[in-house]
């Protein structure tokens, strides 16, 4: 085989691969547009699906709180995952072993688990306290948990790709402490924690399973409710919500990629 | 406090040299790091006011280290710093008033270049008008012309270099640092630069403390150099007393290697080397002995003595490289008698003589007091 | 002398209580909320189960003993099933997720440097949507009825009426198209850095296309591709949506078997003793890719 023929077997491949990797999502894009109630047949265009979604309040009740999950954690998330970041690269000479290790324990460990655990954890504290009943609350604590890594990791390779002297530079050229974070730190630090930001958004819009066991009765978001949707039984409506949601997320793929691609030329 | 309302190009009109100048002197520094590691030995150093002052070292020779001490950006472990008289061994970098430009430059990729060079003034709380005249009127002293108006990330290396110069005059520092500032580029550009960086001194008066491994660029430069090895000064001098009078084996090695012999007997200021019996000036007493090559004359072995009546080295020697580099010609040149086998290398500056040829016999006359007898290596003046 | 050293103790302690406080919040908010919580939940592994799924004193391996099949009513091969189906369903997905995955990485690789980024981007993107919705399109692809299925039924892979959904074909399927990314990333690092003299010098010295593959291809990707294997198979071996959604309850795997005991079960000890189970398989996987990490040279951050 010659190495051009090898390269256009490889080719060929690669579109049947794409093909495979995006065939779930067109088809659900594809039957949130269908006017009858199948995901076998096409029975002409309609939107009646994205109207009966407009009249569900569950499901709106379920946007709400996806949308306050996700920014109310991202934002705990990226406040204090920058300060661990910032902390494991200032004293990066340090033998910080296990400390790392923590930080990346939520990373690592499997989903089912981390659910569970904070399940059992929650439901204990609850009747010992009475503090911390499944509900967002808990929900925003789990997913900052597995959101702070990944921040931290963030802005600790942003802050390893920096030139180590310009923090001499700021000291020598009078900034305090201080002015150094206002002045040095925080503005040169801003595009990685716009895109911790983003980051940590998508994962916890992304999430199932460890909000699936942290939820509670009021506090279901757009997956639990897809999940039970499925579960009760298949209706279009799930098409409309999932395609709603694949375009939120390309919408924000594509924004964090123009920040970037921003931050490329700045 | 340096009078702030004074600035550099006022400086520069009035020729008040010594006004921004400020002495520094160092006292037993030593500096230790965790572990073990011994970057500097009891330093002991005093800097006059407006002096061009080179640490010239190898690197890890502690160079570098002790300039982080003079800014403040590491503290030495024993020792006290003074700077224009006042002790600031314990002061944080912020709050002295010393500048530094950096190996890297260290611009900071988030600002303009404007903002670059008015950081320093706006952290000390200068109004934004004000900043606005002193960057003005550094750009128009460095030449920056229109570079003020880039972003970092169009500059050359060049064009960095001037811009981290401009960021830390503009502050208008007691004490300049310069952590090998020209390093980064290439050699045409870093020719000019000399220049440019020596002139801007010289306008200025202001006490500049720089840093380099490169031996040619600290003589260019420098009023002063310390040589420096394993943490230790080796000797301080200036440019001329360091290459012609260097005072151990170190310094006359790094300063430029060749032709340094092994003393293997002596009486008086008769002594024994590998290339022969010489005179030297003095009694010597090291074990080695230093001819720089630019030192010897030479002469075909048949026509007069240079100067019949001193006393001079003579040495009888046939030519067995020759190296024609335009300005001067360098001869490899090996003893005809007395010698055990050594070369010796002679450095004859191109006057459009004839040159030797290779096997030509010529003879070699090297004058008592250019016989440098040096001190073991490490050994200090 | 640097210990005794007044200017170093007192640089110590600032140092010391500089990284307190930056990196206290972040630790302490995992500590408190993941590594307690994981610690109550292995120590309910080895608690008796009270009635209501609630656990109980006194101490036992009971959960274990349950585990491994051993109930009221005798042993049973149910739990041991479902371990072995876990561990059959992670390493056939690891197998065909290689096979996908290391064509496409090495195609990458093989394309113009300003496409790569793009490429790599189009292979991660499908995974940023929520895994639930994800297998939701298998389910409407591969449902009783949809083209996918009448092709099937009329190969004769699956009998008439049924469709290739619920099955566990259907979860190594989603597992599969779930983990994907994981290994075409760290084979991409791998064949990026890729030296082709070797490739070409192996042709020179009259190495077939196979045998200049096995040379000079395989052991250059080598570390990437266990990397990879590491970072599939754990976190397959411990799925939870994609059997649950897309297997139907004959192709149950330990997270449903774990999840199970947390709800309609209510038997909390033999859930906790099945994620203590998981727990040490991540541990093992850890291991195994920091010897990795250490052995090739890689630097530690492939986690």
């Amino acid at each position: 085989m010659t190495r051009r023929s090898f390269k256009r077997a490889l080719g060929i491949f690669w579109w049947v691969t794409l093909l495979f990797l995006y065939a779930p999502l067109l088809v659900v894009m594809f039957y949130s547009f269908n006017s009858i109630n199948s995901s076998a047949r096409w029975g002409g265009f309609s939107l009646r699906w994205y109207r009966q979604l407009a009249g569900n309040e569950v499901i709106i009740a379920a946007i709400g709180n996806t949308l306050v999950l996700a920014i109310v954690s991202s934002l705990i998330a990226v406040a204090i995952g920058a300060l661990t970041g910032y902390g494991l690269y200032r004293h990066r000479a340090r033998r910080l072993g296990l400390l790392i290790a923590l930080v990346y324990l939520p990373i690592v460990m499997p989903d089912i688990v981390f659910g569970i655990a904070d399940m059992t954890f929650f439901v204990g504290i609850n009747r010992l306290t009475g503090l911390l009943s499944p509900g967002l609350a808990t929900m925003v604590i789990a997913h900052v948990t597995f959101q702070i890594p990944f921040v931290a990791l963030l802005v600790y390779s942003r802050l390893v790709g920096l030139d180590a002297t310009l923090f001499d530079a700021a000291k020598d050229l009078y900034a305090s402490p201080a002015q150094r974070a206002l002045h040095f730190l925080l503005p040169t630090l801003r595009p990685a924690l716009l895109s911790a930001f983003f980051l940590s958004f998508t994962l916890s819009v992304d999430d199932f399973v460890i909000s699936f066991f942290t939820a509670g009765p009021e506090s279901a978001t757009l997956p639990i409710y897809i999940w039970g949707a499925i579960r009760r039984g298949v209706s279009p409506e799930i098409n409309a919500i999932a395609t709603l949601m694949i375009a939120a997320v390309a919408l924000v793929a594509v924004i964090s990629l123009a920040l970037g691609r921003h931050r490329g030329r700045a | 406090m340096p009078d702030t309302a004074t600035d550099v190009a006022a400086a520069r009109q009035q020729g008040d040299t010594a006004r921004r100048a400020s002495s520094i002197g160092l006292k037993g520094i030593r500096k230790e790091y965790p572990g073990g590691v011994v970057a500097l030995e009891s330093v002991d150093l005093q800097i006059g006011a407006g002096e061009f002052f080179t640490l010239l070292g190898p690197s890890g020779c502690g160079k570098t280290t002790l300039l982080r001490i003079l800014a403040g950006l590491d503290e030495p472990s024993a020792g006290s710093l003074t700077i224009g008289g006042v002790a600031v061994t314990e002061t944080p970098p912020h709050k002295r008033s010393v500048n530094t430009v950096f190996q890297s430059y260290a611009l900071f990729p988030h600002l303009s270049v404007r903002d670059n060079i008015a950081f320093g003034l706006k952290m000390r709380g200068v109004a934004g008008a004000e900043r606005d005249t002193r960057v003005k009127r550094i750009a128009d002293f460095i030449q920056l012309g229109e570079l003020v108006e880039r972003r970092v990330d169009q500059l050359s290396g060049g064009q960095r270099q001037r811009i981290a110069l401009a960021r830390a005059l503009v502050c208008e520092p007691d004490v300049l640092l310069l952590d090998e500032p020209l390093s980064a580029l290439d050699a045409g550009l870093r020719r000019k630069l000399q220049v440019e960086l020596l002139r801007t001194q010289q306008r200025l008066g202001m006490t500049f403390v720089f840093v380099t491994h490169d031996q040619e660029e600290a003589m260019v430069m420098s009023d002063r150099i310390a040589v420096l090895n394993d943490g230790v000064i080796q000797q301080i001098g200036t440019p001329q007393q360091v290459y012609e009078r260097p005072v151990n084996l170190f310094v006359a090695r790094f300063m430029g290697h060749d032709n340094i012999f092994a003393v293997s007997a002596r009486h008086e200021r008769r002594i024994t080397t590998p290339i022969g019996e010489l005179t030297g000036e003095r009694p010597c007493h090291g074990a080695h002995v230093l001819i720089r090559p630019e030192t010897i004359e030479l002469s075909a072995p048949e026509s007069e003595g240079v100067e019949p009546g001193k006393p001079l080295n003579r040495l009888f020697c046939r030519v067995e490289e020759r190296f024609y580099r335009g300005n001067n010609v360098e001869y490899r040149l090996a003893l005809e008698e007395g010698g055990t086998g050594a070369t010796l290398i002679a450095e004859i500056s191109n006057c459009g003589e004839r040159l030797f040829r290779v096997g030509d016999r010529v003879r070699a006359e090297i004058y008592p007091e250019d016989v440098v007898a040096l001190g073991d290596e490490g050994s200090t003046s | 002398m640097s210990s005794a050293d007044p200017v170093w103790r007192r640089r110590r302690h600032r140092e010391t209580r500089h990284l307190l406080l930056s990196v206290l919040p972040g630790a302490l908010w995992i500590f408190v909320f993941l590594v307690l919580p994981s610690l109550y939940l292995m120590s309910v592994a080895f608690m008796t189960n009270g009635g209501y799924g609630q656990p109980q004193l006194p101490l036992t391996l009971d959960a274990f003993r349950n585990l491994a099949g051993f109930g009221f009513l005798g042993w049973s091969p149910g739990n041991l099933y479902t371990l072995l189906r876990s561990l059959w369903q992670a390493l056939l997905s690891l197998a065909l997720v290689i096979l996908v995955a290391y064509p496409i990485a090495w195609y990458i690789a093989l394309c113009r440097a300003p496409l790569r980024p793009l490429m790599l981007l189009a292979v991660v993107v499908p995974s940023w949507t929520n895994q639930v919705i994800r297998a939701f399109g298998w389910m409407n692809l591969l449902a009783p009825g949809t083209p996918l299925s009448e092709l099937a039924v009329r190969v004769g892979l699956v009998a008439p009426n049924l469709g290739l959904f619920p099955s566990s074909f259907a979860v190594t399927l989603g597992l599969v198209y779930n983990f994907l990314p994981f290994m075409v990333l760290p084979l991409y690092a791998a064949f990026e850095k890729l030296d082709h003299a070797r490739i070409e010098a192996a042709r020179d010295l009259y190495a077939g296309p196979l045998r200049a593959f096995f040379v000079a291809v395989l052991p250059q990707t080598l570390a990437g591709l266990l990397a990879g294997s590491v970072l599939v198979a754990i976190p397959a071996f411990g799925m939870y949506v994609i059997p649950e959604l897309l297997g139907g309850g004959r192709s149950q795997m330990l997270g449903n078997l774990v999840a199970q005991q947390f709800g309609q079960a209510a038997n909390w000890p033999l859930g906790a003793a099945g994620a203590l189970l998981m727990l040490l398989a991540t541990l093992v996987g850890l291991v195994i890719l920091r010897r990795l990490g250490r052995r090739l040279g890689g630097d530690d951050m492939v986690i």
